[in-house]
């Protein structure tokens, strides 16, 4: 994308740079922003020197502790953010302290001779393009504080006191170490909004999130970034979770699921084609037990048969072995029922368990003439029990809408409960904690 | 994006109730048998169903 903007000069060996020596240890010092720079760091003997000064005259000299991690873009690295090329003129080591732990970010400065300044920050793996606010953002308290900039509405994340712990290159301010502001973020993501206020001045910037292959591209960097830990305060949540899509979704979905089921339910011919009430006598069986129905036909397509069964069992149980036989073809569905149905007192009151029904659906039935062949068997000390045996061709399955139902809503759910997880890790670090437990 | 996608299974899972309900599909176990012999019709005893073993609750609290 072009932005009409020349690029920095070519071949990026030979910038335009104003050489100069440091005052203290006499190193070269290396000015890339030309008579932008306000204050520039010696890299040998850590001098914070007064760049607008002919001398250099020395500001501050702070102490590197050892271990300090160098920059990850080192100073003076060229790269394309926005298709804008940017040079790395500066580096400071930035931190806050919570509950007596240190956190530290790390904060580059860029710089385009045309475009001026912008900003990255990185803080374990995760990186901000910032920029200076074109606008003043407007406050608002309340409950959660929020922050509107360009009609867009922030919510407040956190208020720390930052400071400055390492500064390395260039600054178009008077940077100092142990340097404090009072740092206070407004999060959209993937956008922040940071207010940051020391002696008098404040400094309004918005900053955009960036992954850390993104960065690694532009600036052409070798071997891999480190991998992001965490949920950062406006680390965007992972593409394809949109928990309002998702709900949308699966609320238009039910819809048709219901249209589906009210349909079907109209069309299905649910046509009685038997109809039998029998009697099995108390006491031990005498002789075969197990007979047969009169013929039935099955008209249509091949569809489904509901066989349902009613007894008058009481504190009893009734086992019906059914087979339905295609008296032309020899094919028979085996299958067995119980019906069972008890009820007493006992402490808590009342109870019952089981039911005097039972339907069964046999599948996929061929048109034909058919038959049961029935086995009832029953305790051997059973009183008499009488049933009936209804038979309908063509009847829905409510089942199916309930698997259907449930299927269509265990991705919504999955989603909804990534997103809470990932909002959850996300607000954690802030000031205004989501479902905060002890253990927090 | 989530919702295309979620979409597309979704359509898929009513086309699947559409099609067990058009084929009278069943959640119901059963066995299926070929051949059965059509004396079975003048003698239900010679035959017996694989149910027939079936342990019977005989429960109550």
């Amino acid at each position: 994308m072009s932005t009409g903007t020349p690029p920095l000069p070519n071949p990026p060996a030979k910038p335009q740079v104003k050489s100069l020596h440091c005052p203290q240890c006499g190193t070269a010092i290396t000015l890339r922003s030309f008579q932008q720079a306000v204050t520039v760091v010696c890299e040998s003997c850590h001098c914070i020197l007064d760049a607008k000064d002919p001398t250099l005259k020395i500001l501050q000299q702070f102490q590197a502790i050892i271990g300090e991690l160098p920059p990850m873009i080192p100073l003076g690295t060229r790269g394309k953010l926005r298709g804008t090329d940017y040079e790395v003129i500066g580096f400071q080591r930035r931190s806050i302290e919570s509950e007596g732990v240190r956190y530290d970010w790390h904060e580059y400065l860029l710089f385009n001779p045309y475009k001026g300044f912008r900003y990255l920050s990185e803080y374990q793996g995760h990186w901000n393009d910032i920029t200076v606010c074109k606008d003043l953002p407007i406050v608002r308290s309340g409950f959660v504080p929020n922050a509107n900039y360009l009609g867009e509405t922030y919510r407040h994340f956190q208020t720390a006191q930052a400071e400055t712990g390492y500064v390395i290159g260039e600054f178009p301010w008077q940077v100092r170490v142990g340097e404090r502001a009072t740092v206070t973020d407004y999060v959209r993501p993937p956008r922040v909004l940071s207010c940051e206020q020391s002696a008098g001045e404040t400094t309004w910037s918005v900053g955009e999130y960036r992954y850390p292959q993104e960065i690694w591209k532009a600036f052409n960097l070798k071997g891999q970034p480190p991998e992001p830990v965490g949920v950062f305060e406006n680390q965007p949540a992972p593409a394809t979770v949109s928990v309002k899509q998702a709900w949308l979704a699966f609320l238009l979905l039910t819809v048709f699921l219901l249209g589906l089921m009210a349909f079907n339910d109209m069309v299905a011919s649910k046509d009685p084609v038997f109809n039998g009430s029998y009697r099995l006598a108390s006491g031990p069986a005498k002789g075969e037990a197990s007979f047969v129905t009169d013929v039935f036909e099955l008209k249509g397509r091949s569809s489904n048969v509901e066989v349902k069964t009613n007894a008058n069992v009481f504190n009893s149980w009734i086992y019906l072995n059914y087979a339905l036989i295609n008296q032309d073809t020899g094919q028979a569905w085996d299958f067995g029922r119980e019906v069972s149905y008890y009820s007493g007192y006992d402490s808590d009151g009342h109870w019952t368990e089981g039911s005097h029904k039972d339907t069964v659906i046999v599948p996929s039935v061929p048109p034909g003439h058919y038959y049961l062949r029935i086995e009832p068997e029953a305790d051997a000390r059973h009183p008499e029990i009488t049933y009936t045996v209804s038979v309908r061709r063509g009847v829905p399955v409510l089942k199916f809408y309930g698997y259907a139902l449930l299927a269509l809503f265990l991705p919504v759910l999955y989603v909804t409960f990534k997103s809470i997880s990932f909002e959850r890790a996300r607000w954690a670090e802030s000031d205004h904690p989501i479902l905060q437990t002890e253990s927090d | 994006m989530f919702s295309p996608l979620y979409l597309l299974y979704g359509f898929m899972v009513l086309s699947f109730v559409g099609m067990a309900e058009y084929r009278g599909w069943s959640t119901d176990t059963m066995n299926e048998v070929r051949n059965i012999p059509r004396s079975i019709r003048d003698n239900p005893g010679a035959y017996r169903s694989i149910y027939s073993s079936y342990h019977h609750y005989t429960g109550g609290k």
